[in-house]
């Protein structure tokens, strides 16, 4: 039985939505600091190379030029995981790479001053396939990785941090499995999650070892203490503007702090780093490189023995966050599979390519988008429909899974099964499934096919939040979290939840600004941890709130503070709620502070599962996605329209369209990224956009006072392995790299007009 | 965008003059969809001083129907040119072309006159200054076209010299299958270049000084039908991949005229000649069809990646044809 | 107008700027987009590429929708913009439809294409009583949008359109 709620799962206007519409809403470039230079900042042409010579003397001479650095003169600030890249260094790692900065006036007079930084550079070899990376003798890019990788270690997750798959014995597994299957799969299409505002930041010291710094993040006091770490343990102040997008991107932009506050701390002025867009392609964040190849053992049936291999993951010329999407992605393909027996082999590569960052799908959409089409061929061999295949090994209450912090966790959730048929029921799954390699209908040299992928995360409950909210003797109140509005509509939910806990109109409450000043820690909402995570500390600290008011509230009304309860800012015993007194009767000098912690909890997977049916030309090799169903249960849903947003979200961020259209084109002889720019970089428009349903049901879920969980984060994963498998049943041939461009379908044997 | 000096001219020679008066070193601006892009990425390794906003130009935005066929004034935008419902009526390709750029507000601001003085799409030619600077090749000078040992998949499958980039623009194309024109004038006069006369492997035939000011289309052969197709991943704000404007004559079910242009194969739009004298005097049943799409495309010669081509300009071909002849019935 | 001089009508406001590369003059390489935001603090309008292929920075210039990041301050001189800061009531405060609707449809998430993507509905609003679906898909092609909003945003110009009856 639902409940029925005052705000929770009605539909209400976002809190910032007139700020939006009438276009008043703040980004970071929209922000202005008196006496604020413009920062700009000299790429390398080479994608490995040594500086042998620089001189900045010309350009620090021209107008409005008020700070050039280069690897000489910046501060010693460490970043990256573990930590290994300074602000600039006289080694040169990908066509992009930092060689100097320079802050001026104006834009044009920092971008002119790019021109008159005279270098010499010693050209290096340079390495962009991970296999190629690990070879004896390949091109090292970091002494103290050698062979080009990375330890695996991912210390804030703890110091078992989750580097593998492994458990049972493969060897026997493979004995019982009545087929087995060799093959790889490579999804090192490196799309870009692509938000439509560039990152920015602005940085301004307010005292030698104080920094203030406000930014594009989502995240803004991960951000601060991140930055305390890596820059030497000053004192951050970080504040977050209303984020245009970030799909993770955007969560800790620890570089362009660096640079931007480098060259605010030699110009003694405030400086703003706001990138292009051909910056944002080229020198920001990828989607890891990723390629599974290996065996899988089934039963006849479709249960699965056993899994070995080896899982090479590509993360360009450094990285942040990659062993952390690796321990993520080991534990959210065991949520998929019910097997007993693993020995899947992370290996973490650098190469001289733009780097692969935290991006939305977290590890998970790059590891399942390899794994699962070789998986496909088991379960063609075995002629094992996929739907049923993954209703029969989702994750269920009871099962068991090693998670990232090195753990074995019990499922405590729901089964998902009932949302699953529904989906397969709305998409219509049963009649268009023909089997494997069989297109749904043919038309002409038009075939359609099917496709299915599932997902989920246990990162619902990841992390720690804390949260304060405070009452007002006006019957208003405030909310201290630090989330950053960045398209989830989080920020109005978590005043959806404060407002029913105290019931009191919406109007009344409101949200302190993103600012690790004025608000306790919070991880941030990523990994989809808004509504459970964050949800959980701010319903808390309501409640502790109210507690406190309830107990004041005990005083006058002379009875214990259980027999009362509070409506509309008003208190009165539950027995006589006509006799009632407003808040600020217990003292108009009064607000009442509450606090509350979420500690991390990963029980509680969440799950989407994503239908496509494609149209495939088979005489031009058009692709098209015609109709998309998604399927969730949340437990309970917070706000409709948020949700149906997050659900749509597989359309976008790299998500979905890398099967077929999305990819960075990386030229393997000059280094250079030959896309950056949003033609040539393809994205869903208006015209082209499927047919989408959305099934959400709402099973309550054991998390919190709601009993609801997140779901943004998982929705893009499924999608590339669904719509490879759609593409393939359409076409009649297994594709085993992404995106499929239409000269592969060209190439399909056989590939004029089917007989129909 | 690094700052240059800006002049509004009242007139076409004015314009010319201009850009005599500063040879190299000037440019025009029409609408600025294709030059501000250039500017902004500072792709070119000499940066304009001057540029010549040729918009406020009067009168040389009309769109003329006379004995003569159709006249285009070189402003006339391209949003225009796909509504006016005389070009939709007669010269479909023109306005179908015309509606397959770019997005709705680009086609507000773009100009025909722009769109075939647009530079090529290339990715090497274009790579932006800003991400380890900008890329020399061929076309811009020196160093060889790095699109023939690189990643050419769009690049020219026929007609290739020295540089391989593909023509961009659309309204080219249509023009090749209504044999159009381009008129222009120069410190010497002016003069008519024929849309096929119009590109060349490095560049178009405007000499330094010289601007367009009007394109024409002659009167089209009574009773003749066309159809335009045009290949994307995605619609909108593609480029072609391949595209392709027909013009066919049906007389007692024979075809007595074919014309076919294909574009972005070639430094410029491609008529297939062949194929049009093969239909000539043939009945179009879809034998004959399929036969003068392959010879449309006989001869190409695709570069390591981008045969896939050749291929979708065969189907075009066909498929364009097709359409075009169903519609004489 | 004057020499070195220019003139815009931004919002129904008038501004005259003077033309050269001082600070709060206006350079001939200065784009709208540029002018709106930093000159007039009209931050309403957003760059997202800065190069024609996005749709976020769309105004209308004399009603019709244009890309400011591609056009030039100085080629606008005598020439009507709105933004999006021009379409409530100046007076009342009150919303232009079109607002209220993509505020009632919540048809954004991050909200950075929702400037844009208003204006360019606007437009279509004016020229068009009732544009099809494909039509509304059409005028809003060039507008991207990565959160996915774009269904939202269908239902919103529906909603605009059922507004006016
Ligand atoms: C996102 C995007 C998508 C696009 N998609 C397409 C597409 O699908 N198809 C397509 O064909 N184009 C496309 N374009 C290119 C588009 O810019 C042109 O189609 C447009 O018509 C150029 O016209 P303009 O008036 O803006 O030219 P401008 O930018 O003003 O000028 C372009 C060039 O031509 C020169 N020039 C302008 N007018 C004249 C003249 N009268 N005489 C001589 N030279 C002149 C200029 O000096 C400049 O070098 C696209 C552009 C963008 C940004
Ligand atoms: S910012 Fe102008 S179109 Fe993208
Ligand atoms: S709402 Fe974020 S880009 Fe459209």
């Amino acid at each position: 039985m639902q409940r029925e709620y005052r705000f929770i799962g009605r539909e209400t206007a976002r809190k910032d939505g007139l700020g939006i519409v009438r276009g008043r809403e703040k980004f970071i470039d929209d922000l202005k600091l008196p006496g604020m230079l413009q920062a700009k900042i000299l790429r390398s042409p080479h994608p490995h190379a040594l500086i042998k010579y620089i001189d900045t003397s010309r350009a620090a001479k021209l107008d409005g030029v008020k700070a050039v650095l280069t690897y000489k003169d910046t501060p010693p600030w460490k970043g990256g995981l573990p930590p290994h890249l300074g602000v600039l260094s006289n080694v040169l790692r990908y066509t992009g790479d930092a060689v100097a900065l320079v802050a001026a006036e104006t834009e044009e007079a920092a971008e002119m001053a790019l021109d008159y930084i005279d270098v010499e550079y010693v050209p290096l070899e340079a390495v962009y396939d991970a296999e190629e990376a690990i070879k004896p003798g390949a091109p090292q890019l970091y002494p103290q990785f050698p062979g080009n990788s990375f330890p695996l270690a991912c210390p804030w997750m703890g110091e078992n941090s989750l580097q593998e798959v492994a458990m049972g014995d493969v060897e026997r597994g493979f004995a019982e499995a009545d087929i087995v299957v060799e093959g790889s799969c490579r999804y090192d299409n490196i799309p870009n999650p692509l938000p439509l505002e560039p990152p920015g930041v602005i940085a301004a010291w307010e005292g030698p070892r104080d920094l203030t710094v406000w930014s594009s993040t989502q995240t803004p006091y991960f951000l601060k203490m991140m930055l305390h770490y890596t820059m030497g343990r000053i004192n951050v102040r970080s504040i977050a503007a209303h984020c245009g997008g970030s799909f993770g991107t955007k969560a800790v932009p620890w570089q362009l702090v660096f640079y931007a506050a480098a060259l605010a701390r030699v110009s003694k002025r405030p400086v703003k780093l706001f990138y292009s867009k051909a910056e944002h392609f080229a020198a920001y964040t990828l989607r890891l490189g990723s390629a599974f190849s290996g065996k899988i053992g089934i039963k006849k049936d479709g249960r699965v023995m056993a899994v070995a291999g080896e899982w090479l993951i590509n993360s360009g010329y450094c990285s942040d966050a990659a062993q952390g999407m690796v321990a993520v992605g080991c534990g959210e393909v065991q949520l998929l599979i019910r097997c007993p027996n693993w020995a899947v082999k992370p290996k973490l590569v650098c190469t001289n390519r733009n780097a692969s960052k935290m991006v939305r799908g977290y590890g998970g959409q790059e590891l399942e988008a390899a794994f699962l089409p070789v998986l496909n061929l088991a379960l063609a061999k075995a002629g094992v429909d996929p739907f049923v295949f993954f209703k029969q090994n989702y994750v269920k209450p009871g099962d068991d899974y090693f998670w990232r912090d090195g753990n074995r966790w019990v499922c405590r959730g729901i089964d998902y099964s009932a949302a699953m048929e529904k989906g397969a029921e709305v998409f219509g799954w049963k009649e268009k499934w023909k089997g494997w390699l069989k297109p749904s209908s043919v038309d002409g040299p038009h075939r359609t096919g099917v496709g299915v992928g599932v997902h989920g995360n246990a990162d619902v409950g990841e992390d720690v939040s804390e949260a304060y909210v405070r009452l007002d003797p006006d019957a208003t109140c405030v909310i201290y979290s630090c989330v950053s509005e960045h398209g989830t509509g989080q920020r109005s939910s978590l005043c959806k939840m404060v407002a029913e806990v105290l019931n009191i109109p919406l109007e009344a409450v409101s949200l302190a600004p993103p600012d690790s000043l004025v608000n306790p820690y919070e991880f941030g909402p990523v990994g989809s941890r808004g509504t459970y995570a964050i949800g959980s500390a701010v319903i808390r600290a309501a409640e502790d709130a109210k507690r406190k008011l309830l107990s004041r509230g005990a005083a006058l009304f002379q009875c214990p503070a259980e027999e009362l309860e509070t409506k509309d800012g008003f208190i009165f015993r539950k027995d006589d709620p006509e006799n009632k007194l407003p808040w600020k009767a217990t003292g108009f000098d009064q607000t009442y502070m509450g606090y509350g912690r979420f500690e991390p909890d990963f029980s509680v997977p969440n799950f989407v599962m994503i239908f496509v049916e494609v149209e495939v030309d088979m005489e031009t090799g058009k692709i098209a996605v015609k109709r998309v169903v998604g399927a969730t249960d949340v437990g309970q849903i917070i706000d409709p329209q948020s949700l149906l947003h997050q659900m749509h979200g597989c359309l976008g961020s790299a998500g979905l369209d890398s099967a077929i259209f999305e990819e960075s084109v990386l030229d393997k002889k000059l280094g250079r990224i030959l896309n950056p720019n949003m033609v040539d970089y393809k994205w869903r428009t208006f015209l082209e956009l499927p047919v989408f349903e959305a099934v959400i049901l709402e099973t309550p879920i054991n998390t919190h006072l709601f009993n609801s969980v997140g779901f943004g984060e998982i929705v893009t994963s499924p999608a590339p392995s669904a719509v490879l498998m759609a593409v393939s049943n359409a076409v009649g041939r297994f594709f085993d790299t992404y995106p499929i461009t239409p000269e592969m379908i060209l190439q399909t044997p056989g590939k004029g007009r089917l007989k129909a | 965008m690094k700052p240059f000096r800006h002049i509004n001219v009242p007139g076409v020679a004015e314009a010319v003059d201009y850009l005599n008066k500063f040879p190299g070193s000037s440019r025009l601006i029409a609408g600025g969809t294709d030059l501000l892009g250039v500017l902004k990425d500072d792709i070119l390794p000499a940066y304009p001083e001057l540029l010549i906003n040729i918009k406020a130009i009067p009168g040389l935005d009309y769109l003329r129907e006379d004995e003569n066929g159709l006249s285009i004034g070189a402003l006339v935008k391209l949003a225009f040119l796909a509504r006016s419902p005389l070009v939709r009526e007669k010269y479909k390709v023109l306005a179908d072309a015309a509606r397959s750029v770019g997005t709705p507000q680009l086609r507000n601001m773009a100009t025909v006159g722009g769109n075939l003085g647009q530079e090529t799409r290339c990715w090497y030619y274009r790579y932006p200054h800003g991400i380890g600077g900008r890329i020399q090749c061929q076309r811009k000078g020196s160093g060889p076209c790095l699109a023939v040992g690189g990643d050419n998949r769009y690049h020219v499958i026929m007609g290739g010299k020295g540089c391989f980039a593909a023509c961009p623009s659309d309204l080219a194309t249509a023009l090749a299958a209504l044999e159009g024109s381009i008129k222009t004038e120069g410190a010497g006069g002016g003069r008519i270049i024929s849309i096929g006369e119009f590109f060349h492997p490095l560049g178009n035939a405007l000499k330094a000084g010289e601007m367009i000011v009007e394109l024409q289309v002659p009167p089209l052969p009574a009773g003749s039908r066309q159809h335009w197709l045009k290949y994307t991943l995605r619609e909108p704000v593609d480029f072609a991949v391949v595209s392709v404007a027909v013009l066919t004559v049906l007389e007692a079910g024979i075809c007595r005229e074919a014309r076919i242009a294909l574009g972005a194969v070639a430094p410029g739009p491609l008529r297939a000649l062949q194929a049009e004298q093969f239909l000539k005097g043939k009945e179009p049943i879809p034998e004959v069809l399929q036969e003068a799409a392959v010879l449309a495309v006989q001869g190409a010669k695709p570069l390591s990646k981008n045969g896939y081509k050749v291929e979708i300009a065969r189907v075009l071909v066909l498929r364009a044809l097709e359409a075009s002849f169903a519609g004489h019935k | 107008m004057k020499e070195n001089g220019l003139l815009l009508m931004v919002n129904g406001q008038s501004y005259e700027f003077k033309i050269g590369t001082g600070p709060g003059e206006v350079s001939p390489s200065h784009t709208l987009a540029r002018t709106l935001r930093e000159d007039l603090g009209l931050t309403g309008t957003k760059v997202g590429c800065n190069k024609g292929e996005c749709g976020a920075c769309t105004v209308l210039l004399e009603g019709t929708p244009v890309l400011s990041c591609l056009t030039l301050t100085v080629e606008c001189n005598g020439k009507r913009v709105t933004t999006i800061e021009g379409l409530e009531d100046p007076e009342t405060g009150e919303l232009d439809p079109v607002q209220q609707s993509f505020l009632e449809s919540g048809a954004f998430q991050c909200g950075f294409c929702t400037p844009g993507m208003i204006m360019t509905v606007k437009a279509l609003l004016g020229d068009m009583p009732a544009p099809t679906e494909l039509e509304i898909k059409e005028a809003l092609s060039g507008h991207y949008c990565r959160c996915i909003s774009h269904y939202h945003v269908l239902d919103a110009v529906g909603r605009a359109i059922g507004k006016r009856g």
